[in-house]
């Protein structure tokens, strides 16, 4: 650290975004992902029915309370969750009656054919690790215990906060460079996308990393919750944060569920029609059950009015007392929602892809950079460039490309390995981290830039391949799943050919840059990289001038 | 959320107008090539507020006060991507994009 306090500013934001930076790319593609998890996991199991049809959802309530009656009947839980913008499909679970000593029982999820009037589940689902699991490495990461994934994540996003922080402190020109993107070579360009894609997005970049943090609240602050406070105090203090709503107890005495479609009909009284999202029963088929209906959320924090409560046994309206959330709870709840984004309407949802990906973009950008400008100094060296340099370029490469390539291969590996496979989603998600490696071992044997074209290659036939398996594979292929218009499903497919696009783009124009020499052998000769560089080099240092 | 991300893309596209280098990237096609008048340029700033404030107004108006501020820096941020890369690769377009972004605004609300 040295010089000036904007520069030791600098100092810190590179060197704290470089440590990091890999990760973060990990949590950023991964979590932006998170956001479509549901519409992933869909795609991967291809079994479930196309849906295009509108069934009225007092129809699908029947149809699950059916179901759920002749099948699940000794259960402490069931939920209905009703057809939605982002899953087509009518799906009920239920947990069973915990073991001695244990608070939760075990979870199962069965998708429904709404085809019929009294409901079959889909029995023949694939095993899948699906959308869910891809998004849990976003915080969990994987083949770790919890606690470590936690603190590993935890130190990454705090120094992302840093670096969030110390790079709006030394941006010299926040204001007057708001709009400035010079598409040019080098140093001055990748430095303006990395300026574009963090300054647009600052409300976004703080929310997300600061709402990460706020997230494992407790494990962080671990002192807090644990040095000199009674068990009592404590109990008060998660009260306070995570209210519940009054308990319901178990009587142990049968008594049939009322009809949930005239429980929705009640509904009606107080919401508008089709905002039910889903329904929870608690302890079914006694005499105490309850029934809670919600709805999409309307606020990020908590609205009372979001929920409605029912008699299992009468079907009347409950008139439940609502939840204490204190200032600093509803505070806590609406930065999660935040960074969740479940409130968000698919128009929003998209946007959050989006800006998902510039978060994603703005930390490749900055990696990028980091080897650009040291760049022209690295190519002097009689030996080329020194370990640190070639490591950071092998992880970019690894990384920034390499990674999606393992997501897409983890969406290959779904399709591809036998359906009757023993741990069969282990297995997808071991598909996904094998490749990854593989990806960021291969670098280190070719040059910087035949290294990045050639992986954008793979990364662009991989995506675009995927549609093609998909035909191959199921019998629900675009060619069907877009006459029906069932987006959810097509979309997916969609997506993934708009992504081996732009990779494709991004290759072509970086195949511009590969000088031809090293077209016909990739092993760069020490005579070949300076020929490459000397013009480079010229227009760099001026940049590196006009920017310092 | 259109609505939202039209009327950010139209108030930053005056701020951008209400500086001057990139006053001149956008307005170097054939159709505008005369000064403005300073009455206009001086007024560019101001109206891009007040336009962002309505913005934001009508966002918590559809969403709630709750969602509605978050949704606005969400569209905010959308539509910000595409300017600047018109900016640099078509500046001469942005006049166009923006008043066309206007009149379907207009005929949507109709």
């Amino acid at each position: 650290m040295k010089g000036s306090f904007r520069q030791s500013m600098k100092w810190l934001h590179t060197w704290v975004g470089l440590v990091v930076g890999w990760i973060l790319v990990f949590m950023f593609i991964t979590g932006t992902a998170g956001y479509f998890d549901d519409e992933i996991t869909r795609w991967m199991e291809p079994e479930r029915p196309l849906t295009a049809t509108h069934i009225d959802k007092s129809k699908l309530l029947d149809i699950s309370q059916h179901y759920l009656e002749t099948h699940v009947k000794n259960a402490k839980e069931w939920r209905v969750i009703l057809p939605n913008s982002r899953d087509a499909n009518l799906k009920v679970m239920w947990q069973e009656q915990p073991e001695e000593g244990k608070r939760f029982g075990k979870f199962s999820t069965k998708v429904l054919d709404t085809d019929t009037d009294t409901g079959l589940a889909i029995d023949n689902l694939r095993e899948t690790a699906g959308g869910r699991t891809l998004y849990r490495m976003h915080y969990r990461l994987h083949y770790m215990p919890s606690i470590v994934a936690y603190w590993i994540v935890g130190f990454c996003t705090m120094l992302m906060l840093i670096a969030v922080i110390t790079g709006v402190i030394f941006h010299k020109k926040i204001f007057s460079d708001f709009f400035t993107f010079r598409a040019k070579k080098g140093l001055i360009g990748w430095l303006d996308i990395h300026n574009v894609l963090s300054v647009t997005a600052i409300p976004f970049h703080f929310m997300i990393t600061y709402s990460g943090l706020i997230f494992f609240l407790t494990t962080y602050m671990i002192l807090s919750v644990n040095i000199g406070i009674t068990e009592t105090q404590k109990d008060k203090y998660f009260n306070e944060v995570f209210p519940r709503t009054v308990e319901v107890e178990k009587s142990d005495d049968y008594q049939p569920l009322a009809s949930l479609s005239d429980m929705y009909a009640k509904s009606h009284k107080y919401w508008q029609e089709d905002t039910l999202a889903y329904v929870k029963v608690e302890y079914p088929l006694d005499k105490n059950a309850r029934v809670k209906f919600t709805r999409w959320n309307t606020d990020l924090t908590y609205n009372p009015d979001d929920e409605l409560f029912f008699s299992g046994e009468t079907g009347k309206l409950l008139d439940i007392a609502a939840k204490q959330v204190t200032m600093s709870g509803q505070i806590h709840r609406g930065f999660i929602s935040l960074h969740e984004g479940l409130f968000a309407s698919p128009m929003v949802r998209w946007l959050y892809l989006i800006i998902g990906l510039m978060g994603t973009g703005m930390i490749a950008s900055g990696l990028i950079l980091w080897t650009t400008k040291r760049k022209p100094k690295q190519m002097k060296n009689t030996n080329g460039p020194d370990f640190g340099y070639r490591l950071v370029e092998q992880l970019n490469i690894g990384t920034i490309v390499g990674f999606p390539i393992a997501v897409a291969m983890y969406f290959w590996a779904n399709r591809l390995l036998p359906v009757e496979m023993e741990n069969r989603a282990e297995w997808e998600i071991h598909c996904l981290f094998i490749s990854w490696a593989l990806l960021l071992i291969y670098p280190a044997f070719r040059s910087g830039l035949v290294a990045w074209f050639e992986q954008l290659k793979i990364a662009a036939f991989v995506f675009c391949f995927i549609p093609v398996l998909n035909f191959i594979t199921t019998d629900k292929h675009l060619g069907i799943s877009l006459p029906l218009r069932d987006w959810n499903y097509a979309g997916f497919d969609l997506v993934m050919l708009v992504i081996g696009v732009a990779f494709a783009f991004t290759a072509y124009k970086v195949k511009k840059h590969i000088p031809v020499a090293q077209k016909s052998h990739a092993k760069l000769t020490k005579n070949d990289i300076e020929n490459k560089v000397t013009d480079e080099t010229i227009s760099t240092l001026a940049a590196t001038k006009e920017t310092s | 959320m259109i609505l939202l991300m039209s009327l950010c893309f139209v108030s930053m596209t005056l701020f951008c107008l209400a500086m001057e280098k990139h006053r001149k990237q956008i307005l170097s096609s054939e159709f505008i090539n005369f000064p403005l008048p300073q009455i206009m340029v001086v007024s560019f700033k101001p109206l891009a507020w007040v336009m962002l404030f309505i913005t934001l107004t009508i966002s918590v108006e559809q969403y709630g006060w709750s969602i509605g501020p978050a949704v606005f820096f969400g569209a905010l941020s959308g539509c910000l991507l595409p300017l600047i890369l018109l900016l640099t690769y078509r500046a001469n377009l942005i006049i166009l994009v923006s008043v066309l972004l206007a009149i379907i605004l207009f005929v949507i609300e109709l």
